[in-house]
């Protein structure tokens, strides 16, 4: 899909900084977005270091050892990055990014590197490229498109996502994110969101009388219950913002009848690890992993939220125990699976406008949730639409990789990384978008916003909570629910 | 050293060196990968490989009919040709086939003239363009570093040079200087070939393996860099 470039003036807005000066000068960086206070003496070597360690406590090297000697920089991945095709600057082309870690890597982690580096005294590292590095790690939605334009199969994602860890490792990372995730792991709360559970539970309590008054059938939260088939884990923010996905989701166990439950000890599906440090990813995973085995359930069950489900799904068995470790499901396939088994009812009548899916990159780039929520689409929205490109090929909602949750960079968010998103909407006059992720979802009602498309966005459960029947059976006789509801 | 004597060295000895060089080359990167790939996978306690997944896109890739016009078609179109080129005519051209029967003993099927004809001269012209489009195009421009355009030009020589030794009427002193530079330029590139990108003519069967294990990561990496950050440098 061509689309084209942003103009000086977008260009002036996507990429103001939101920074004062002195702060800038005290951090030595001038990134967009905003970075806790650190310190800046040393840096290069402080990256280095960095470097150095988590190759040995990691599988990177292999990934670097082939990178370096296959990288043929024939910039065909520039058509697939959404970055690049908005800002037309040769420095967004996917292959220039990973370049600028691997010149790092073979500079100072290769013999050959370190034996042309001595002869020349040139390329060692400095503040000006860990500035141009931490710029561009996050310029790029982490969406993995390019990888798929790569004809030697170089994964940018990857280096990418390793680029991000070493910055994080000397203190370079998005504050919103750090945060959040200090919140998560060592806060109260344990969630990104700093929800109390008093608060969650009341936030249920209101969602389940609002869904008895409309559905006349008991539709439960359920707490803390041992012994559940599925343990759930929903993006925090989902109990803040996408109440509707989540009746959805209950509204699907009650008319199922199958056992699910919400943790109190621990309930945020959240793991910016994936987007900044393998560290945190590794912790989250494994609150994951353990609340899920407090309550001695059988599955792990992830809401509608892609790097939330990539992380627990790909990540589960990587940290908590191989092939013993406990499966992971993401709500999508097992709404999909119980509506292919006949026990759950859509009324087709009920949505009427022209109803596309966006594929959130995390879900469809490694080809696992393509056509399911799909299938359960087309039976129930009359008018079901695909845009294209979609699926594996999908183009990215423009604030992957975290950088939906840096509020400071929505600008360059709805100009610059969801253009081609924004472009492809408009173009396919789209009335109703399912964007069954938290992040996609935030992401696309901001883009709408910002660039004027008419469209609603919302989550793949909030139409099946439209849509769905209940059996007789479920259903209290208005009169008493009328009573009950006194 | 007389022209002759030179192009004798050329595609005896130092053929025969810079072969082997290409052969051990490829051989210790090819061993380096897949023990790199075999240690990786034994950090990690995810074992389960998307074997569909990485074939899929492999195949792909090797027969990138579907990917091909998608994007950048024209590119994609000469860049595929101009490989194969580059694979076919050399391995398959009757001349170099005779060279191996003499020196020996072994022979496969070669070309047939009008097809090794064709194929070389697209393999220039494809070549070229591709030369040219690097130069031309913006973005390519800003990527490539010299080596890019040092390959491209040290891959078209021996096909340049053997074309005019093989379909142009030259005088015998000129031929023998041609096919001087012919000969070198071919070892060279043996040569430097397990040293240079063009290692990805071996290497890129192993990249979507490569991915999907990098995306596993090591269990217990958290708290083994904790360890080494708190430990007093020594
Ligand atoms: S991952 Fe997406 S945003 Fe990043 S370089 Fe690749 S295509 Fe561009």
């Amino acid at each position: 899909m061509k689309i084209t470039t942003i103009t000086q003036e977008e260009h002036k807005k996507a990429f103001r900084s939101v920074k004062k000066p002195e702060v800038i000068q005290k951090q030595k960086l001038n990134v967009r977005y905003h970075v806790e206070d650190l310190d800046v003496s040393d840096r290069p070597r402080k990256f280095l270091e960095a470097f150095a360690i988590i190759l040995k406590h990691s599988n990177y090297k292999m990934v670097l050892d082939h990178f370096i000697r296959m990288t043929a920089r024939c910039s065909r991945c520039s058509v697939a990055c959404q970055v690049y095709q908005a800002t037309g600057d040769p420095r967004d082309i996917p292959c220039y990014r990973s370049g600028l870690l691997l010149d790092v890597y073979r500079r100072h982690f290769t013999l050959g590197g370190m034996l042309k580096g001595r002869v020349t005294g040139g390329g060692y590292l400095t503040d000006e490229k860990i500035q141009e590095m931490a710029d561009s790690f996050w310029n790029c939605t982490a969406c993995r498109r390019c990888v798929l334009e790569c004809p030697l199969g170089l994964d940018h994602g990857l280096i990418t996502h390793l680029g991000r860890y070493i910055l994080s490792e000397i203190g370079i990372a998005p504050r919103a994110l750090v945060v959040s995730t200090r919140a998560q792991l060592e806060g109260p709360f344990k969630n990104t969101s700093a929800i109390p559970v008093p608060a969650l539970k009341d936030t249920l309590e209101f969602l389940e009388d609002d869904m008895f008054e409309e559905k006349f059938v008991k539709i439960k939260f359920p707490l803390d219950v041992d012994g559940s088939d599925y343990v759930f884990f929903a993006a925090v923010s989902d109990y803040l913002t996408e109440a509707e996905s989540l009746m959805g989701i209950a509204a699907v166990f009650t008319a199922t009848g199958d056992k699910w439950t919400i943790g109190t000890d621990y309930f945020d599906g959240i793991n910016y690890g994936l987007f900044y440090s393998d560290r945190v990813l590794e912790r989250v995973v494994k609150k994951v992993d353990d609340e899920t085995k407090r309550l001695h359930g059988k599955k792990i069950l992830i809401g509608e939220c892609g790097h939330a489900s990539r992380t627990a799904r790909q990540f589960v068995p990587a940290y908590c125990g191989g092939t013993q470790a406990l499966p992971v499901v993401n709500i999508i396939e097992y709404t999909h699976r119980v509506w292919k088994e006949g026990r759950l009812k859509l009324n087709p009548g009920v949505v009427t406008e022209r109803v596309s899916y966006h594929d959130p990159c995390n879900y469809a780039r490694n080809r696992w949730i393509v056509n399911q929520p799909r299938e359960v689409l087309k039976s129930f929205c009359k008018n079901y639409f695909e845009m294209a490109p979609s699926g594996e090929n999908n183009i990215c909602c423009g604030g992957g990789g975290g950088t939906v949750s840096i509020d400071e960079i929505r600008p360059y968010r709805t100009t610059v990384g969801g253009r081609m998103k924004a472009e492809q909407i408009r173009r396919s006059g789209c009335e109703v978008l399912v964007a069954p992720c938290a992040n996609c979802k935030k992401q696309l009602r901001e883009l709408v916003e910002d660039q004027g498309i008419d469209c609603k966005v919302v989550g793949f459960h909030d139409l099946i909570y439209n849509a769905i029947e209940f059996d007789d059976s479920l259903k209290v006789a208005r009169d008493e629910a009328g009573k009950e509801a006194k | 050293m007389t022209t002759s004597s030179l192009l004798e060295f050329a595609r005896g000895p130092l053929f025969r060196l810079s072969f082997a060089i290409l052969i051990l080359g490829l051989g210790r990167i090819i061993f380096l990968e897949i023990w790199g790939i075999i240690k990786a996978y034994g950090n990690t306690c995810d074992m389960k490989m998307p074997w569909q997944l990485i074939r899929s896109r492999s195949l792909e890739w090797i027969l990138p009919v579907k990917r091909m016009m998608r994007n950048r078609d024209v590119y994609s179109v000469v860049s595929f040709l101009f490989h194969f080129g580059l694979l076919i005519v050399p391995i398959f051209l009757f001349a170099h086939i005779n060279l191996w029967q003499q020196s020996v003993g072994i022979t496969w099927p070669a070309l047939p003239y009008l097809w090794a004809f064709w194929l070389a001269l697209s393999t220039i012209v494809f070549g070229a363009t591709m030369l040219i489009g690097r130069m031309a195009v913006k973005q390519m421009r800003f990527l490539s570093k010299p080596q890019d355009y040092f390959w491209l030009i040290l891959l078209l020589t021996p096909f340049v040079t053997g074309f005019i030794c093989a379909n142009l009427s030259i005088n015998a002193a000129f031929y023998q200087f041609i096919m001087v530079v012919h000969v070198l330029a071919g070892d060279l590139i043996f040569i430097l070939i397990p040293f240079s990108k063009i290692a990805h003519c071996v290497l890129a069967p192993f990249s979507q393996v490569v991915g999907a294990i990098g995306w596993k990561f090591p269990s217990g990496a958290d708290e083994a860099i904790t360890r080494t950050l708190d430990s007093p440098k020594g």
